[in-house]
């Protein structure tokens, strides 16, 4: 197809058709599924973040009427399972993630389960968890990753160290480095727990088919852990199947296993059909958390602001299990020294277990936490060295061409220069102050991957047909959380086969029956599942068009698909009906059809320590811009302006490619200002959405979006993902402005009105 | 076991009488979810944080979560698929998914709910009563400007209706 | 468990009589909903008094305004006469929760529930309202005596607020410092009534919630305030004596020292914005 050839609706805001089903209320969400015969499942919990489980009684529970099954890691077949990590390779590489179904000797966190009940009705159920007895015996527990480093730290896991993995990042000479600078600049930067607080908690229902496959119809980012599930049930893989549902939200908190394991478990113990939905309550204390990181930096740079050595510690708390954990601080590491061009730079990355909920993935995976580091660490730079903070960062921004501290060369456009100058041209002058009310305003860039870490060999497939009436059907594992993962698609094929939306029909997430599309996660469904998608469509119109062609006596390359016809383009006035061609095509046995499969970048780590070269396939460039007004005497902040520019390659729909920016902004607006999962000693105390605050209508400026498309992602149409990337810069732009406001920098988040009233004194001290 | 008592809910959804037997405690979220197949209000948090099971009873917006299934006894409830079906679509079903105001969907019902008892009573919101009167509806995707945009052009496009009626 | 629907006030307190505190009273459902999933109660039945219409009502009379207790937080907000004759009131009653929760929760409700942040307490506690339950008539900077914890017997039912309108040129004004604009807890707020004179005021009334075990009065801080001129000295010793009359604590949302802070600080914007310096 010539790329100069006006798309036709690639790029144009048409409304999902997933949209309309859930403005009827029409979607099947993963608890408004039922099934005759069903059964209710529940968790019981730890009631201590650190414990010897010295037995467990679960002979009342069984006996209670109505009670199906009372299981504890005896009743497991394989309770604990290692990964190596990567859902599609396997891999050495010095750590293990360790998945437990069910706590045996001890527990390890609040909140981890330690038996499961499935009974006739909700009632029966929550009655049985009451009867088991659980003898616990508290056992000391360390909850700082700090203390949780030491040599005589209290183990999280017996036998293992608390520290999961070390990296490092090296480029040129650090002391070297700081031996050249002018000005250094070295704080300390502290980030919280926090929870996806998605509006739909973890549910699914789960049965035995008639051919004996375990199903399980759940809420999740990612079908592909029907392995794992197998496994534990030390069954062969094709006998469990995952359908997923859409999803109402993910963030990364979808990403592990949450209740399927649960599901398979008690649906294989009582051979019938069970539900198992979390609680808000329950869902804030056991699923997983964003790592809190302490990081320290160092930044060093010229008197005319040209950096010239970045050194950083990075601790991220992992909670009591792996999980993710290795990954999220391999991403901080990449993105540690920022989009900067820094000639001596040095990390070094710890991540280690504590009796904390354990974290993992969360919206960013690791890029927020350094990005309110290096950024703010840039706003210090601009004020000591009084130079303005655009000036100072475009001075030092990567270009594309030029290469990260890791060695990987930034292939394709680079926005940071536009995107900074839209953001902050969207601010405008500042805002002029009312009584007890300072202005400030500020400005973060940020770089964050999109697509998985290359050495994890990244595939994607899509099946694409077209039925013998034209109309087109699409099959993909692709899950959808709400991003439009799944309307994207059909974009790009109504795109390629020139029909409309209307006759596309898609289904995705089933293991069973949808060609495995791969996580959605990482920011990488559109790259990875929309190419692959639209290489299977590319396939089905080579093989119409060639039919077509004979049956035109056109050369195919004249030829094009639109609204259902086969046209010439250069303007003999000849068409045919696309149904004609189908037919045609279907008489002489020609495949209607085509499963592609997409490949990511391969590429092999042979160091697991020292992080060097491509880690990633692309990354996306924005830019956010923030005017606040702070009150000086109580602390509050009120963000008037929010300004969020980004290059997203190409916008398949504009609508959903704002609709992550605007979103993204608030996300990370609640970073910057409410939300902290307060976990003390092990305890969470905002156990609800009443503690744990996430932004309301009455709290948000209007997101104003400035999108860049540079055409030169690696994506379909040359898209860059932009889910993850519309996070990572807020909450240091909002620090960046707060600090303007107050004239007082604060290194933590989130930047709450009593923190900020502090700082203010503290600095009236000082002078 | 100890037996439950429960007493005869006659309720009106969406305009048709239904009945259910219900316990006393059980809240109306309930029994609307697992009882009476209205699937479409939904659970987010069950104690009246999020909003996500917001309905209309005697036309005022409140969380089904919060009320007691018997409170609704011989009472009219309106859930999002008495606000509009696809045969019948509501302006502000239509604006929600023309202006993208819906992402992961699960707040959509609330959200929407919220919306409709706002115009009924103030056929010319501004943007800040718009805000106000979803204040109790949390969406985690969007950060809601799409959904003011649409409940906006919603309420512009009622009006528009209004005057043609006259 | 059981369930009650009285018709009349007279039946609700023979089935109080009768289940002796082991039924829990349940109007808008706010707070006992969430307290039985919880299991912080767990009542034998209920007794669902909101039906009971005759208790929910606004009525001005010449010189008091009578709110019956199960008015709601909404009709509270949205009342003509309470915006006109005591804005503090309606203003917390804006403030509470939010929309969805304010169409159902009551104000008897929000008074007997007596957290020591209980929205409609601070204005009512300025308003030095009283509380007619179907046994006497309580002031009601009398009727909290602990978190969570009124006055109220086991067979004792609120039936109405009762508060004299505001006399001769009063100024008032509310604040709730939340840690957001929409559902939140507060972290202060002050309410103040003044009744002023041609020097000064000659009556002070200040109600704070959520910085004491119950929300309060500040007794000494409004005897400063009365017969002098309200002169930014004056202004300041108030705002540093209230500092001394509040007893918060430290939880999630603040620490004792920022909240007494802020007492002062709200006192401080509150007196200024409504009363003229000289």
């Amino acid at each position: 197809m010539n790329e100069k050839t006006e798309l036709k609706i690639i790029g144009k805001p048409v409304p999902r058709h997933d949209a309309w089903e859930k403005a009827f209320g029409l979607t099947t969400y993963a608890d408004d599924f039922s099934i005759p015969g069903m059964l209710v499942g529940k968790v019981l919990r730890s009631q201590y973040p650190s414990a010897k489980i010295i037995s467990i009684d679960t002979s009342r529970s069984e006996r209670l009427h109505g009670v199906k099954a009372v299981l504890t890691a005896k009743d497991v077949p394989r309770n604990e399972t290692v990964t190596r990590f990567g859902q599609t390779h396997t891999m050495g590489g010095g750590f293990e993630g360790l998945y437990r179904v069910l706590a045996d000797k001890k527990v390890h966190f609040m909140g981890e389960a330690v038996a499961l009940v499935a009974a006739e009705t909700e009632e029966i159920a929550k009655t049985a968890l009451d009867l088991i007895k659980v003898d616990y015996q508290p056992l000391p527990g360390v909850f700082d990753p700090i203390e949780a480093m030491k040599p005589d730290a209290p183990q999280v896991e017996e036998g293992k160290s608390n520290i999961i993995t070390h990296y490092e990042v090296v480029k040129g000479n650090i002391e070297e480095g700081f031996s050249e600078a002018d000005v250094i600049v070295e704080n300390t930067y502290r980030v919280p727990f926090v929870d996806h607080a998605y509006l739909e908690p973890e549910s699914g229902v789960a049965w035995i088919d008639e051919n004996g496959v375990i199903t399980i119809r759940v809420s999740t980012q990612v079908i592909e852990h029907f392995r794992g599930i197998a496994d534990i049930l030390n069954l062969p893989h094709n006998r469990v199947r995952v359908i997923g549902t859409y999803v109402g939200g993910g963030f990364g908190g979808k990403e592990d296993i949450t209740v399927e394991t649960f599901l398979a478990l008690l649906t294989f113990k009582t051979g019938r059909p069970v539900k198992l939905a979390y609680t808000r309550e329950e869902s804030i204390l056991c699923h997983s958390k964003r790592h809190p990181y302490v990081m320290v930096y160092k930044t060093g740079a010229k008197k005319d602001g040209r950096l010239t050595a970045l050194q950083a510690k990075l601790v991220s708390d992992a909670g009591a299990y792996v999980y993710l954990s290795p990954w999220v601080l391999l991403y901080s590491m990449v993105d540690a020294a920022g989009p900067y061009q820094i000639p001596h730079v040095k990390v070094d990355g710890y991540t280690v277990l504590t009796n904390n909920t354990f974290t993992s993935a969360n919206r960013g995976f690791g890029a927020p936490q350094v990005c309110f580091a290096y950024e703010s660490q840039m706003g210090e730079l601009a004020r000591r060295l009084k130079i303005d903070p655009l000036q100072i960062r475009k001075i030092n921004y990567l270009e594309k061409g030029e290469a990260l501290a890791t060695g990987q060369v930034l292939e394709h456009h680079v926005a940071l220069k536009e995107t900074t100058d839209k953001a902050s041209q969207g601010l405008g002058e500042k805002s002029s102050a009312t009584e007890n009310k300072k202005i400030g305003q500020g400005i973060a860039s940020g770089m964050t991957s999109y697509g998985r870490m290359v050495f994890l060999h990244d595939t994607s497939r899509s099946y694409v047909s077209v039925e013998l009436d034209g109309s087109v059907t699409i099959r993909t594992g692709i899950q959808d959380i709400g991003g439009g993962q799944a309307s994207s698609l059909c974009q790009i094929v109504a795109e390629i086969l020139g029909v409309p939306l209307g006759d596309i029909k898609i289904y995705i997430g089933d293991t069973a029956l949808t060609p495995l599309a791969g996580t959605t996660t990482a920011t990488r469904q559109l790259y990875m599942s929309g190419n692959a998608t639209l290489m299977a469509a590319q396939e089905v119109r080579k093989t119409l068009l060639k039919k077509a062609g004979e049956m035109m006596r056109i050369d195919p390359e004249r030829l094009d698909l639109v609204d259902r016809e086969v046209v010439d383009t250069e303007g003999s006035g000849k068409s045919l009906s696309l149904i004609e061609v189908v037919k045609a095509c279907a008489s002489d046995g020609l495949p209607l059809y085509h499963v592609a499969l997409f490949k990511a970048p391969f590429r092999n780590l042979t160091e697991y320590e020292r992080i060097e070269g491509q880690v990633f396939p692309d990354f996306t460039f924005g830019t956010h811009a923030a005017e606040v007004a702070v009150d000086e005497e109580t602390g509050k902040v009120e963000v008037l302006k929010l300004i969020s520019s980004f290059d997203v390659g190409r916008a398949i729909n504009p609508l959903s490619a704002v609709g992550q920016l605007e979103g993204g902004a608030i996300y990370g607006m609640g970073y910057g200002l409410t939300e902290e999962m307060i976990i003390e000693k092990g305890v969470i105390l905002t156990p609800s959405l009443s503690e744990y605050l996430l932004p309301t209508s009455m709290d948000v400026p209007d997101v104003e979006t400035i999108l860049i498309e540079s055409g030169d992602g690696v994506g379909p149409f040359g898209a860059k993902g932009v889910g993850e990337p519309s996070v990572c810069s807020v909450a240091p732009a909002i620090a960046n402005a707060v600090c303007d406001a107050i004239g007082v920098r604060i290194f933590d988040l989130p930047l709450t009105p009593e923190k900020i009233v502090k700082a203010i004194k503290e600095k009236k001290e000082v002078r | 076991m100890k037996l439950i008592k429960t007493y005869t809910l006659e309720i009106n959804i969406n305009g048709e009488w239904k009945k259910a037997e219900v316990s006393p405690d059980e809240t109306l979220l309930y029994t609307l979810r697992e009882k009476l197949g209205h699937t479409e209000v939904k659970e987010g948090c069950g104690k009246g944080d999020c909003g996500a099971c917001a309905v209309l009873l005697d036309g005022k917006a409140v969380n089904a979560c919060l009320t007691l299934a018997l409170q609704a006894h011989k009472q009219k409830v309106i859930t999002l698929k008495g606000i509009g079906t696809p045969e019948n679509p509501h302006p502000l079903q239509e604006s929600f998914v023309r202006h993208g105001a819906i992402q992961c969907g699960f707040c959509t019902a609330g959200m929407i709910v919220s919306a409709k008892a706002l115009l009924d009573e103030n056929a010319r919101p501004t943007r800040e009563e718009i805000k106000k009167a979803i204040s109790g509806n949390l969406c985690r995707c969007t950060g809601y400007k799409k959904i003011i945009d649409a409940i906006e052009e919603a309420s512009q496009k009622l009006r528009r209706t209004m005057n043609d009626k006259r | 468990m059981e369930y009650f629907s009285p018709r009349t006030l007279n039946e609700t307190l023979i089935l109080m009589k009768k289940w002796k505190g082991k039924a829990e009273l349940v109007a808008g459902g706010t707070n006992v909903i969430p307290d039985m999933r919880a299991r912080a109660i767990k009542p034998q039945a209920l007794i669902d008094i909101s039906n009971l219409k005759n208790l929910s009502y606004i009525k001005e009379e010449r010189k008091r305004i009578r709110i019956g207790g199960l008015t709601t937080v909404s009709e509270l907000a949205c009342s003509k006469v309470i915006q006109h004759y005591v804005p503090i009131l309606s203003e917390a009653s804006n403030q509470l929760g939010n929309p969805l929760v304010r169409n159902r929760a009551t104000i008897a409700g929000n008074l007997a529930d007596a957290s020591p942040a209980a929205d409609t307490a601070v204005p009512l506690l300025a308003l030095e309202a009283e509380v007619l339950t179907n046994q006497r008539r309580v002031p009601i900077d009398q009727f909290f005596i602990g978190p969570n914890k009124t006055i109220l017997k086991k067979d004792e039912i609120i039936k109405e607020i009762i508060f004299s309108k505001p006399n001769s040129n009063p100024k008032m004004g509310y604040f709730k410092l939340g840690l957001r604009n929409s559902m939140a807890i507060s972290v202060v707020s002050v309410a103040i009534l003044m009744e002023m004179q041609e020097k000064g005021c000659k009556k002070a009334r200040i109600g704070l919630g959520a910085v004491a075990p119950t929300p309060i009065r500040a007794y000494r801080t409004e005897e400063m305030l009365v017969g002098k001129e309200i002169t930014s000295e004056l202004i300041e010793a108030c705002s540093n004596e209230i500092a001394k009359e509040v007893q918060p604590m430290t939880d999630i949302r603040g620490s004792a020292e920022y909240r007494r802070e802020m007492a002062s600080v709200l006192l401080k914007r509150l007196i200024r914005k409504n009363i003229e310096r000289k």
